[in-house]
């Protein structure tokens, strides 16, 4: 049965966000083919409730908000085992790295692999992750983040800023291991 | 505007997020504060690895075709 021309152009325009939804999927997932079968369910869903999404409003946004609700209902059943960063301490990997006497971008960043950041990114508790996906993968605003993942916007900015503080944190502990910088006794897992 | 000023807003001055007013106010303290400009620079790249890290990853082409299929 041929399909209607709205619902063709409604899917064409929904397709030309399918990398940021793969990428999130993905990351969400840790698994491509989870990442697949996540993505087509969340454009049959959105094509099913079409009617609900406003023209003219952020479609990546509203795209993005479908799939990460199928994740959370689908893949992790509940939040428990989304453990929460909210105890953690204050890390500036920055400042760590500067008392420690060596240059933080030319010494410690230029010599991360992307394939350790990735890692990092992906022990990140789900429910940081996707706010570190949305905003510095995605370039979302904190408005549309805070859209897409359906909290307020003081949440997204909380959740944000432990989520990079405790990606440093990975990133230290990944350049002590690796040898890139010699690292101190008091090391970042133990603050 | 002060160090501690300058450092609590660098997270939203490198996402974009402050207003006109506060972005002035902030290129103003660091054209004079060599270490917040570090500090910033460093956050800046820091964006930027984690993104370009992760944003490598399109979906694969057959996967895109079958999509295509299914709902056009």
């Amino acid at each position: 049965m041929a399909e209607s021309p709205a619902r063709t152009a409604f899917a064409e325009e929904a397709l030309t966000h399918l990398d940021t939804l793969y990428r999130g999927a993905l990351r969400l997932t840790r698994d491509p083919d989870q990442a697949q079968d996540l993505v087509q369910e969340a454009y049959l869903r959105a094509l099913r409730y079409q009617h609900s999404y406003q023209a003219g409003t952020n479609m990546k946004a509203w795209l993005f908000a479908i799939m990460r609700n199928l994740f959370w209902d689908r893949f992790k059943g509940t939040r428990k085992d989304d453990v929460s960063l909210d105890d953690v301490g204050d890390f500036v990997l920055f400042e760590k790295l500067r008392d420690e006497g060596a240059r933080p971008e030319a010494d410690v960043l230029d010599k991360i692999a992307a394939s350790e950041v990735v890692s990092a990114v992906e022990k990140l508790p789900a429910l940081h992750r996707e706010v570190v996906l949305l905003v510095d993968v995605e370039g979302f605003s904190y408005k549309d983040a805070a859209q897409a993942l359906g909290v307020p916007i003081g949440t997204v900015m909380s959740r944000l800023h432990r989520a990079r503080q405790q990606l440093q944190r990975s990133l230290y502990d990944y350049a002590v291991e690796s040898g890139i910088v010699r690292g101190s006794t008091n090391g970042a897992t133990q603050q | 505007m002060n160090c501690p000023d300058c450092k609590e807003k660098l997270d939203r001055y490198v996402d974009r997020e402050l207003n006109n007013t506060e972005v002035l106010e902030l290129q103003l303290h660091l054209e004079g504060c060599p270490d917040c400009t570090d500090q910033y620079e460093f956050q800046a790249h820091l964006k930027r690895l984690v993104k370009h890290s992760c944003d490598c990853d399109a979906a694969p082409a057959a996967f895109r075709e079958k999509l295509r299929q299914i709902l056009t």
